[in-house]
């Protein structure tokens, strides 16, 4: 990663989450990411930070940490680590459209929506830490 | 995030506005949980005011709309627009509420 880019480690909880939006944000800005694409990176760190927060570290608590760099104009790359149990959220199975209102399961909508958003995407295993690396904003739809 | 229920003849309309995000989506389903166990079969969730949503919010919505089907009841949303809408497009959850562009429109319909 970029030598120059900033971190932010902080407890894997709920209560973390608006601080490392905050964080990014104030990157996201620095880096001139368009206005109307900040929310949709707001989502994207909410659930993936959400997710390590419920299941990483289960049952103990552990932390997460965020880093990101500019990418280019307007573009951001982005890590969230955690030192949690191995998990690929990448091999989660997209939800399944074919279902109607009874039968739509409730949960799987996050990864699907991270993956919707972002720009290139990727999970590795460093050791005993799990790194999911994107580019942002996405090229679009 | 704020909900600003108002009680109609056929229905309960709440206006949501803010952000409905993992901290505070409980609050919706249990602002509608209390007009079910009323005895509320129609739902309708005016998202003028709604920036955002994000998947826990969306299980709220899902969660009561599955909740008042079964009581053959509804969860209608109307104003859905910005990034909620973006967000229940690409989930393909528009396709499962019914969804208008104003409550007036999802009124005449009951």
């Amino acid at each position: 990663m970029d030598p120059a880019a900033r971190r932010l480690t902080l407890p894997a909880s709920v209560e973390s989450v608006a601080l490392f939006r905050d964080f990014v944000r104030s990157g996201a800005t620095e880096a001139e990411v368009p206005a109307e694409e900040l929310e949709k990176l707001d989502l994207v760190l909410e659930e993936v930070l959400m997710n390590i927060a419920r299941y990483a570290y289960v049952p103990q608590n552990g932390q997460a940490e965020v880093a990101f760099a500019p990418d280019g104009p307007g573009k951001l790359y982005v890590e969230i680590s955690d030192w949690g149990n191995a998990f690929n959220p990448l091999e989660v199975e997209p939800p399944d459209f074919s279902r109607g209102l009874a039968e739509r399961p409730i949960g799987g909508l996050g990864v699907f929506l991270v993956r919707s958003l972002v720009g290139s995407i990727a999970y590795r295993r460093e050791g005993d830490r799990n790194i999911l690396s994107f580019n942002f904003p996405g090229s679009g739809e | 995030m704020n909900i600003e229920p108002t009680e109609l003849e056929k229905a309960v309309l709440l206006k949501v506005s803010g952000r409905m995000d993992a901290e505070n989506a409980h609050e919706f389903e249990q602002a509608c949980e209390q007009w079910i166990t009323r005895g509320t079969k129609h739902l309708i969730a005016d998202l003028e005011g709604l920036q955002y949503v994000s998947s826990m919010g969306l299980r709220s919505f899902l969660s009561v709309a599955q909740r008042l089907q079964s009581d053959s009841g509804s969860l209608i949303l109307c104003h859905l627009n910005g990034l909620p809408r973006h967000v229940f497009e690409l989930t393909r959850l528009i396709g499962l509420f019914p969804v208008f562009d104003s409550a007036q429109q999802a009124l005449a319909t009951l």
